[in-house]
């Protein structure tokens, strides 16, 4: 099965089990193709699952969030996370590369 | 203790043998910041092919300023002057004439700056300071001045740049003596005056061929650290000998005195770090210089926390000095003494105006005293230094011809040259 249709039947059949459980209805392509709307369902399963004790939708709360990397989205991060990455790159490397031996010593030792 | 106005006889037993002892120490540390402390200090940096002609430069320096500080030149620094008295000595100690030993008659010379010690012991540890001193300027001039110009120059500014200085500042009856100025060691008289002096120089030769284009290779950065050691360790004769005492103010020279070097040290590695993103062994090296350099006028009047801040700011200053400044006065001060000596001497002679401890020595500073003398120091050795270059050029001149300096001044102008 490719990974489309793959999504497509998890999106289903969670929008089956949403609707009878919880009666929350849900628009099926858009959760098979869209990264935020698809996070925001899982997010909202889970707290069901967890608040009403529906515990058989917790598997599909976790086919989706695997599906959704498939779906080719970076993993979410945290606002740490894009901090430390941007100090990261403005900062500079570790270790500098050696200077020319053309430069080095001309003009000055210092 | 004899209370005099010049150099006299005085009883044996007046002296003080600690004191004495501590001179005769510190007279030696200091000859050794020279023999072998500036060779190798100076020698570690140059090109492979003009080590043996730096070194050699030192040891002439040495033995030659040696034999015209006894001759006159202590005289014209250290004793009263007479009716010209505050800007140059008298010759009544020419030939270290008077400076006796009457063990018979139980007398001694004694000088009226310290009469506590020898006059001998007081004219030696002087001696050690002008033969460094001339000592420092070589680094400006080497790998391409004339051998025997370079002693003539020497010797001519021994006499007229050097001892005028030493006795405006050290000799009681001295202008800037009189005027309140503050060098404990020689800030002014040894490092802005050898500061100034590289500078003319620098500029009276011109650059060495090849300069701005061509890497010229230091011969061996180990020998610089080794030379730097020797600095650091004998500037507590430098600086502590100062005191001309054994005493808690020699203590403290001494303590300030390692304190500076250390920050100096860490202060140039940190503008070298940030600026190159890398430390370098050469730049620990001048960072401690630069903190020795500018913690030298006032080692007798500060305390530790002000010797931290002197070494912290000479440290950024002379790496500024030795780069920055390097550039923008396009001269070929081949071994930054301008950079390191002249910066880090006025850095420590005005600050010494600022941080000076009137607890500690009973003296208050002024900055406006100090930036008079470093002015007047500055501009007489600027000018002075010039004149004696002028001489020696129209009898000897400054510079070696063009093969001998591309072949190298080891094999050159001393036929030796480096084993290995």
């Amino acid at each position: 099965m490719s990974n489309t249709s793959e999504l497509f039947a998890i999106a289903a059949h969670l929008h089956v089990l949403l609707r009878r459980r919880t009666g929350r209805v849900t628009d099926t392509e858009w959760l098979a193709t869209n990264v935020e709307y698809a996070r925001a369902i899982v997010r909202f399963t889970r707290e069901k699952a967890a608040a009403d004790g529906h515990v058989d939708l917790l598997p599909w709360a976790d086919k989706l969030e695997a599906a959704i990397v498939n779906m080719g989205a970076a993993p979410r991060k945290t606002m740490l996370d894009v901090a430390a990455e941007a100090l990261r790159a403005a900062a500079p490397p570790a270790s500098a590369p050696p200077p020319s031996e053309e430069h080095k010593y001309v003009g000055g030792l210092r | 203790m004899p209370d005099i106005s010049g150099p006299a006889l005085a009883a044996l037993d007046s002296l003080s043998a600690a004191d004495t002892a501590w001179v005769m120490v510190s007279t030696a540390l200091v000859l050794l910041m020279t023999l072998p402390g500036i060779g190798l200090f100076y020698g570690g940096m140059v090109r492979r092919f003009n080590v043996i002609n730096t070194m050699a430069s030192v040891m002439g320096i040495a033995a030659l300023v040696s034999v015209l500080w006894f001759a006159i030149a202590y005289s014209l620094a250290f004793t009263p002057g007479g009716s010209f008295g505050g800007f140059i000595g008298g010759l009544s100690r020419a030939g270290f004439a008077g400076l006796d030993h009457l063990g018979q008659s139980g007398q001694v010379a004694v000088s009226h700056i310290a009469p506590h010690l020898p006059e001998s012991v007081f004219a030696m540890f002087q001696l050690s300071f002008a033969v460094i001193t001339c000592a420092l300027v070589v680094g400006a001039l080497v790998e391409r001045m004339k051998f025997g110009a370079l002693l003539a120059f020497a010797g001519l500014w021994l006499l007229l740049v050097y001892a005028p200085i030493a006795h405006w500042v050290w000799e009681p009856g001295g202008w800037l003596a009189q005027l309140g100025a503050l060098d404990f060691a020689g800030g002014a008289v040894v490092h802005i005056n050898a500061g100034a002096a590289a500078l003319v120089c620098a500029y009276a030769l011109g650059p060495r061929q090849g300069y701005g284009r061509e890497p010229f290779l230091p011969f061996n950065l180990g020998l610089t650290m080794a030379g730097t050691g020797l600095l650091w360790v004998g500037w507590f004769g430098f600086n502590g000998g100062s005191a001309l005492a054994a005493d808690g103010r020699a203590g403290l020279a001494i303590a300030v005195t390692h304190i500076a070097a250390a920050a100096g040290a860490l202060a140039w590695m940190a503008a070298e770090w940030w600026a190159r993103k890398r430390a370098t062994l050469l730049g620990l090296c001048s960072g401690v210089v630069a903190g020795l350099v500018a913690i030298t006028p006032a080692a007798g009047f500060v305390g530790p926390r002000s010797a931290l801040l002197i070494g912290v700011v000479a440290g950024f200053a002379c790496y500024w000095g030795a780069t920055g400044l390097k550039r923008l006065l396009r001269a070929d001060d081949s071994l930054d003494v301008f950079g390191v000596h002249g910066v880090g001497g006025l850095v420590g002679a005005l600050l010494t105006g600022v941080l000076a401890d009137p607890a500690i020595s009973g003296l208050e500073g002024s900055l406006l005293t100090q930036l008079i003398a470093c002015v007047a120091v500055l501009a007489y050795s600027l000018v002075m230094t010039t004149v004696v270059l002028f001489i020696v050029s129209r009898f000897a001149g400054l510079r070696v011809r063009a093969d001998d300096e591309r072949q190298g001044l080891d094999a050159s102008l001393h036929n030796e040259r480096l084993g290995g």
